[in-house]
């Protein structure tokens, strides 16, 4: 009768183990890129209604600021945060765009939920010359279903969500920046879920 | 104990295999832990539409946490499929049991000064957080390293070349089913969960 050494069974059942629990998650993710677009309306403003005002306050000065979208002004809003690697992609298209000149007649803010401290573990947001604000009361924010970042949303000078969505493609963001900047019904655009998948190319 | 540096030793192939699928957002965690410089290093500048500067980014800290994350992620495989492949050397069991212990101290460093942000210890397979229940977790796969380290009959752990052999190989389809799973899951969630703050 063949021996065999007891730490080869335990390592057979360890690796059998793994490969079983990985083989599940895989069923499972499969699941969810069926259902992927139920998770992707769930994400951001619904567009076509009024953006909800917020109170937020720049890094590094504690005075209380108020955005009231609908003042005249067109919004590009990106909630992101320093430690998710899409949102300093965002953020250096934004930054690009901005100085290309792509981006004249908008306000850009990006919305920060990381503690101010967190700006400068990250080179992106540590350099960039958009301004930055952290949200300080709940107050308006769960209007806007940030459950995932980057979030962009674009808001027209009526204060009315027109576009958002999770986007870092330069092209993206540029069709956002124009779909705040059109009149209402030609300013439309549906919400782009996908910050993966994009092209290699980065457009 | 026998199992214990079996399951050790499977776990960090995996973990290994899901940070390679993933080594943006491992480098977003590991750069929490690096020094960075006060300002950020700058390779030169471009006008700005109002005449001022704006800032160019050399690079440099972000090609050294994505080297870190890279070299902790493949440290991990390696220090898993010789541990798993080669339970006679026991000097393996003291090197897991040392990576065990620098998971311990990220994990409470993490809980000490980044309570809330993401670990991605298992890359995109996991969403766990820096938390009390990480720092748990950390502890007990620490101490599964430690029982291992525990002398055993040679003769349990007598294994011919086929089967070291064997047990790398599995080793290895581990740590590249587990880059599948967390491409996939990475993939599928495109979007980084919200922090926090947000919810």
């Amino acid at each position: 009768m063949i021996a065999i050494p007891e730490y080869l069974v335990v390592a057979q059942w360890a690796l059998l183990g793994a490969l079983g629990v990985l083989v599940v998650i895989m069923f499972r993710q499969l699941g969810r890129l069926l259902t992927g677009a139920a998770r992707a309306a769930e994400l951001g403003p619904v567009t076509g209604r009024q953006a909800a005002p917020l109170t937020y306050a720049r890094p590094g000065d504690p005075a209380e600021r108020q955005l009231t979208p609908g003042g005249g002004q067109p919004l590009l809003l990106a909630f992101v945060d320093p430690t998710c690697p899409s949102c300093e992609e965002l953020v250096g298209v934004l930054g690009e765009l901005q100085t290309a000149g792509e981006l004249a007649g908008l306000r850009v803010l990006l919305l920060i939920s990381d503690p101010p401290s967190y700006l400068q573990i990250s080179e992106v947001f540590s350099a960039t010359g958009i301004e930055i604000g952290r949200p300080v009361r709940p107050a308006g924010l769960e209007s806007y279903r940030v459950s995932a970042t980057p979030l962009l949303v674009a808001v027209d000078a009526a204060g009315v969500v027109r576009a958002a969505g999770s986007v870092v493609r330069p092209a993206e963001v540029r069709a956002f920046a124009q779909s705040c900047l059109l009149p209402a019904p030609e300013a439309a655009l549906t919400v782009v879920p996908a910050v993966a998948g994009r092209g290699e190319d980065g457009t | 104990m026998l199992a214990c540096k079996a399951v050790v030793a499977v776990l960090l192939v995996a973990a290994g295999g899901a940070k390679l699928a993933d080594v943006a957002g491992f480098a977003a965690s590991v750069r929490l832990f690096l020094p960075r410089p006060a300002a950020p290093r700058l390779d030169g500048t471009a006008a700005r539409l109002d005449g001022t500067a704006v800032p160019r980014l050399d690079g440099t800290a972000a090609r050294l946490d994505r080297g870190v994350a890279v070299g902790i992620a493949v440290g991990e495989i390696a220090a898993g499929a010789a541990s798993l492949s080669s339970p006679r050397a026991s000097w393996l069991n003291l090197v897991v049991l040392a990576i065990c212990g620098g998971f311990v101290t990220v994990s409470a460093a993490g809980y000490r000064w980044h309570r809330g942000r993401s670990c991605r210890c298992f890359g995109a397979l996991s969403r766990r957080r820096f938390n009390l229940a990480g720092l748990g977790r950390s502890a007990a796969i620490a101490l599964g390293a430690g029982v291992a380290t525990t002398p055993v009959r040679a003769a349990a752990i007598q294994l011919g070349p086929a089967d070291r052999i064997a047990l790398l190989a599995g080793a290895l389809l581990v740590a590249a089913a587990a880059f599948s799973a967390a491409a996939a899951v990475g993939a599928g969630r495109g979007a980084q969960d919200a922090q926090p703050g947000w919810t």
